[in-house]
């Protein structure tokens, strides 16, 4: 794509969105980067000739991919009210998250991860322990499994933690807002401090593809900031990169296709997997941003008096 | 150029009395002479390329690539293609060889009929409207009796693509043909370049020689004159050693 004038940038040429082309500058689309490759790395006279653009596009489509997963900081963020199943599925286009918060009077408190399972599937039985199945096979599942129950109704036991309580650190159960426990007073030994945090918990079912909170969530909101891979859906035409990244792009795509070429020497598949490697460190160092005037504003904190 | 082609043929021809060519037959033998040597360009064309990948051909007036290229690009083509049926197209008669096929502006891929399902198949390379793909397969055109002619179609893909096709191609070039007009004092037909069906040879000036010898292969192998064939052949092997040289 060519450039555009200011007035397509700012106002999207009078048409609606008007924000369409805002910050577009900073990035080269998918379509440019596969149509640029097409034309100067791959020719009668390059070291890449008679190349299908499938091929090009999908090399392309894997370096954007793994950019995302790995350099690129492209986060992106939903909120979501969590109701009383405690669940949240995970968005469309989600590969890997980022952090995961509650909403609570307008703060948001970041949520820890929860590495006990709470979530099952359960089979059905029958009254002599044999499992069940419907008319195609299939085991019979109920709705929810007890593990699922336990958390849902708030029936499993949570961490107490207030360290000016004599019960903190013990394990009981909030209900009503108020605080029961099996015994009177005695330290629970061992806590678990993956969960040993005030806020809500989760853990991710990835098989479901849900989050599962732990009650005290029920109710709040949850802002979950994710990875995507890039690919936008599927829609190529949004596909973008950062232009930081552009060469790298390139270098990724040469060496993919040399690589898996029949006949091209080592010291050529060498050569571009140097260059795609030292154009990725660029790219990171570039949009690692490190600046004066950020190392400024860190380090005016040295002089702060801690009390 | 034709009739000067065919002046210069019929001079070689009758100087010994090995016979005459009628205009009917010269018409022939010129419209394979051109077909022959319009395709020897697609082949020389490979060969210049290997040859500057091998740093033997030069640039400037050295540059027989881009003089090759540029005879091929005199008979390059752009059409809309007409709709066969939903995402089928017809390509002109005239197409030796397809460029780009364009896609409501898109660039569309030629893909192979033994990958596109594999290609629509795939999650991050299926066609999609910026990123179309095609493949060229044959059918049969008109009804029997007469006999149906064999055509070439193209199927876009995705299949959304109904309209806004348009071919890029080299096309076939056109059949060359000598019209006459009345018989001359000496008995021989007179040059009409103003008939309606008149056709000159479409290929360049410098590609005269190589007709001439081609022409008069045909003509020695017609009128059985072993010396008139060898004549030609000699002259265009010569040609072709010269081509490649």
């Amino acid at each position: 794509m060519g450039y555009i004038s200011q007035y397509e940038y700012y106002d999207n040429n009078g048409n609606s969105p008007n924000s369409a082309n805002w910050g577009s500058y900073q990035y080269v689309s998918l379509e440019d980067i596969v149509n640029n490759f097409m034309l100067m790395y791959q020719g009668n006279h390059e070291l890449i000739n008679n190349i299908n653009r499938y091929q090009i596009l999908f090399f392309a489509k894997r370096a954007i991919q793994e950019l995302n997963y790995d350099a690129l900081k492209e986060v992106k963020v939903l909120e979501y009210p969590i109701g009383s199943d405690l669940k949240l599925f995970l968005p469309s286009d989600y590969v890997n998250w980022v952090r995961i918060s509650a909403e609570v009077n307008g703060v948001l408190f970041s949520l820890s991860e929860n590495f006990q399972v709470n979530f099952a599937t359960a089979y059905l039985q029958g009254q002599n322990g044999q499992l069940l199945y419907d008319q195609n096979g299939n085991v019979l599942s109920p709705q929810y499994s007890e593990l699922d129950l336990g958390r849902i109704n708030n029936t499993a036991p949570s961490l107490y933690t207030n360290p000016l309580s004599p019960y903190n650190g013990q394990y009981g159960w909030c209900i009503d807002d108020v605080w029961y426990f099996r015994w009177g007073i005695g330290g629970a030994f061992g806590a678990n401090t993956e969960t040993a945090n005030v806020n809500p918990t989760f853990s991710i079912d990835k098989q479901s593809g849900v989050i599962n909170f732990s009650s005290n969530m029920s109710g709040l909101l949850c802002v979950i900031e994710y990875i995507s891979d890039g690919m936008e859906n599927g829609n190529d035409g949004a596909v973008k990169v950062n232009k930081l990244f552009e060469d790298y792009i390139y270098a990724a795509i040469r060496y993919s296709i040399l690589n898996n070429r029949f006949g091209v020497q080592e010291y050529i598949i060498n050569r571009a997997r140097k260059d795609r490697r030292a154009l990725l460190m660029n790219a990171k160092i570039r949009l690692s941003n490190i600046h004066p005037g950020r190392l400024l504003m860190a380090m005016r904190g040295r002089d702060k008096w801690i009390k | 150029m034709i009739n000067e082609i065919r002046n210069a043929v019929l001079a070689i021809v009758n100087k010994n009395n090995y016979g005459y060519i009628t205009p009917a037959d010269f018409n022939l033998y010129a419209e394979q002479a051109q077909l022959s040597i319009f395709e020897d360009y697609f082949q020389s064309y490979n060969n210049q390329i290997s040859r500057e990948n091998a740093r033997t051909l030069g640039t400037g007036y050295a540059n027989l690539r881009q003089i090759t290229e540029e005879v091929i690009d005199t008979f390059s083509m752009v059409q809309s293609l007409s709709q066969y049926a939903a995402s089928t197209f017809s390509i002109p008669p005239d197409c030796y060889l397809m460029i780009n096929v364009l896609a409501n502006g898109k660039t569309a891929e030629k893909v192979s009929l033994n990958r596109i399902n594999q290609l629509l198949a795939s999650n991050l390379t299926a066609p999609s409207v910026i990123y179309p793909a095609y493949v060229v397969s044959g059918g049969l055109q008109g009804t029997t009796p007469p006999p149906q002619v064999l055509v070439q179609r193209i199927t876009m893909y995705p299949t959304s693509i109904i309209s806004g096709v348009t071919l890029q191609y080299i096309r076939y070039p056109r059949l060359p043909k000598w019209t006459w007009l009345n018989v001359g004092v000496n008995g021989d037909p007179v040059f009409n370049s103003s008939a309606a069906d008149y056709i000159d040879f479409e290929l360049p000036e410098t590609d005269s020689p190589l007709l001439i010898s081609k022409i008069l292969q045909y003509a020695g192998i017609s009128i059985r004159e072993a010396d008139v064939y060898k004549l030609g052949a000699t002259d265009d092997t010569a040609e072709y050693q010269k081509d490649r040289s």
